[in-house]
């Protein structure tokens, strides 16, 4: 099947510069790295395909052959100076995994405290800088105040000052325990390296308990802002932004979300159970596809297969992030988030198919994280001083999961005897969700440029589609972006350029 | 004779030391470090992206961001050197986060203490996508020259008033 693919996008490609009028956005705006979408108009003015295409990192794999595996935690952690605290644990579960130790309770709860204060400090900053100026700010407000100033300007001062408050007050507990957030000295095969003294705990409980407050009123901004503005509400549910897929996402043992642990849940487009695997088991259930228009692998269910960019029963694409994992779980281990997670399904349905959703998902997720904070640090074994199973079995091969803010994320090594890395691979978050994102542009542009008529409205609306999913692209890189941030080009059928849109 | 604290200045590298030409304004930093001695520069370094930015520059009065930059316009191992005044002209889809342009608004609204000078000197490289340590011999060569231009722009601003 995938060769026939592959030549209709290629053909669909070719035509561009042919028969086809041609519109760019590039790069993307408010967005980890850069990207760009191409938008092929047929004679009509209508979209004939679009893609979605960004650079990737190169070169993981062999940069991290020869070093040793105790290394990867910090060299994981410095590719992305977005999550390195997901990179950071997902390592150390490999590393665990690797060295066949099981670290104490203490040194799990210790990791799931770090993990759920970072998901909570990283969502917060989505719902607000990344996401927010779509929701917040309105998806039809002039682009000049749809960035995080024009969320200030709704929300209030007072608020903006919280946000980065609370950020910064959370990131102190990742410090506290980790060093540096960009580089976390924290998780070791077999458990952590610092635990918490008694006498701190006080601090942090409170941090705690501000944290929560905090997701609260996110959650009330949420339903004042969006649930009762009927035309949000219509946009979330709209056509463009629904793709019946399947759902990815860790679960406890009783199928509730998990951000740090658990096994790997997938239910199928009815939100039916259709696989539960733990991480050793990913190579059976993941496959890689792969386009010759975009550096990005597209991951599918290797049981169902890849017949193109389609969603249903029949195409193996799948969806990771805060709306997947809401759907592929059975429910939520903490009073609030559940309470929360309930009113989601009760004014969507389940499962949710509607991309847009995310944001709402995230900040359930929100809500979810810090009541688990709050619970860690009420648990009397958190300030336990056994922190760390010493290794003593030979290396082998190492698999860890977590739940990063942006899905579902693969880390898996092989080493020698030595414990010297010879094979090493991950599948990120994003690259997990790329072939439904792919899909999302492509029908958000078909439903909202018709007849030529393009705005810079209608293409922030194609942006919403794949921001909604929080996309991480090239997320190590951190040069200034050398061009103007948003250019739409119109080509005429001949290839001539008949209008630039700039913003 | 000013009764005058001495201004706050920080300098700032960018950068990704594991990803090529990302690093540059980390490998600038680490060479500043040695060569200044002053007790009223900061010679800090960060991987981090956007808001993190805020929370380094707050305090400060004066600031110097070393920084990779993609034109794409000019050869690898270009100087490029903005004052926020133009920065703001470039509402910026960066790695950042939000980008520097919209951390400078947010913190003009949320009235912080915040450096009212701030440069930045980006030089532009050419690969700042491959996970690797090391810079491309172009970028390599023009980093003394980088960091002799950051050193009279910290001189600059420490003589300015």
């Amino acid at each position: 099947m995938e060769k026939p693919i592959q030549d209709a996008w290629n053909t669909a490609y070719t035509r561009a510069n042919e028969k086809t009028r041609r519109i760019v956005v590039d790069p993307i705006t408010r967005l980890e790295g850069h990207g760009k979408i191409d938008i092929y108009l047929d004679e009509n003015g209508d979209v004939d395909r679009a893609f979605f295409q960004v650079p990737e990192l190169r070169g993981f794999e062999v940069f991290s052959i020869g070093r040793p595996a105790e290394d990867m935690p910090q060299i994981t952690s410095r590719i992305c100076g977005v999550c390195p605290t997901a990179h950071h644990m997902a390592a150390t579960k490999a590393l665990d995994d690797l060295y066949h130790v099981e670290p104490p309770p203490a040194a799990k709860k210790l990791r799931e405290l770090i993990y759920n204060t970072f998901m909570l400090e990283d969502h917060a900053l989505h719902v607000y800088i990344l996401g927010g100026p779509d929701f917040i700010v309105g998806p039809d407000a002039p682009a000049a105040e749809r960035n995080v100033v024009g969320v200030i300007g709704k929300v209030g001062l007072e608020t903006g000052k919280r946000v980065i408050v609370m950020r910064k007050r959370l990131r102190e507990i990742i410090s506290y325990l980790g060093g540096k957030v960009i580089h976390p000295v924290f998780g070791l095969p077999g458990g952590v390296a610092k635990g918490i003294a008694p006498e701190d705990l006080p601090a942090l409980r409170e941090v705690a308990r501000e944290g929560l407050e905090f997701a609260r009123f996110t959650l009330q901004v949420f339903k004042d802002i969006v649930l009762t503005n009927d035309e949000y509400m219509k946009l979330i549910t709209s056509y463009p932004y629904t793709h019946r897929t399947y759902y990815m996402g860790l679960v406890d043992d009783e199928n509730r979300v998990n951000f740090y642990d658990g096994h790997i849940r997938v239910v199928n487009p009815n939100g039916e159970v259709f696989a539960r695997f733990p991480a050793r088991q990913y190579t059976d259930y993941v496959a890689e596809h792969v386009e010759s228009w975009s550096y990005v692998r597209f991951s599918y269910l290797k049981p169902v297969g890849w017949t193109g960019f389609t969603d249903g029963f029949d195409s193996g694409i799948y969806a990771v992030a805060p709306l997947a994992r809401l759907n592929a779980a059975e429910g939520m281990a903490t009073p609030e988030a559940q309470k929360a997670y309930d009113e989601y399904f009760a004014a969507l349905g389940h499962p949710v198919h509607y991309t847009l959703a995310n944001h709402w998902a995230r900040i359930v997720e929100m809500i979810f994280a810090a009541e688990r904070i709050v619970e860690l640090l009420d648990d009397p074994e958190i300030t336990s001083k056994d922190i760390r199973t010493i290794p003593t079995a030979v290396p082998t091969e190492g698999f860890g999961v977590v739940e990063a803010p942006r899905g579902t994320l693969f880390h898996h090594y092989v080493t020698d005897e030595r414990g010297i890395i010879t094979k090493a691979n991950l599948i990120v978050a994003t690259q997990n969700n790329s072939a439904r994102m792919a899909m999302s542009v492509e029908k958000a542009a078909r439903g909202m440029i018709h007849n030529g008529v393009v705005n810079e409205g209608l293409l922030n609306k194609i942006e919403m589609a794949f921001r909604a999913y929080d996309p991480c692209h090239a997320c190590a890189t951190h040069s200034l972006p050398g061009q103007m941030p948003l250019v739409a080009y119109i080509h005429a059928p001949d290839g001539t350029i008949v209008q630039e849109l700039r913003r | 004779m000013s009764s005058l604290p001495p201004a706050k200045i920080i300098v700032l590298g960018l950068g990704n030391d594991i990803c090529g030409d990302d690093g540059i304004g980390i490998a600038a930093v680490r060479i500043l470090r040695g060569m200044l001695d002053d007790a009223c520069i900061a010679v800090e370094e960060s991987s981090e992206a956007g808001l993190a930015l805020v929370e380094i520059l707050e305090g400060y009065d004066r600031a110097l961001i070393l920084d990779s930059i993609r034109t794409g316009t000019c050869p690898p191992g270009t100087i490029i050197e903005m004052d926020t005044a133009q920065f703001r002209r470039v509402i910026a889809p960066s790695p950042h986060y939000a980008g520097l342009p919209e951390v400078l608004d947010l913190a003009e609204r949320l009235e912080l203490r915040f450096p009212s000078d701030i440069r930045v000197l980006a030089m532009e490289v050419e690969d700042p996508y491959s996970i690797r340590e090391g810079l491309t011999p172009c970028v390599a060569e023009a980093l003394p020259r980088f960091v002799e231009r950051a050193r009279s722009i910290l001189a600059e601003l420490r003589d300015s008033t």
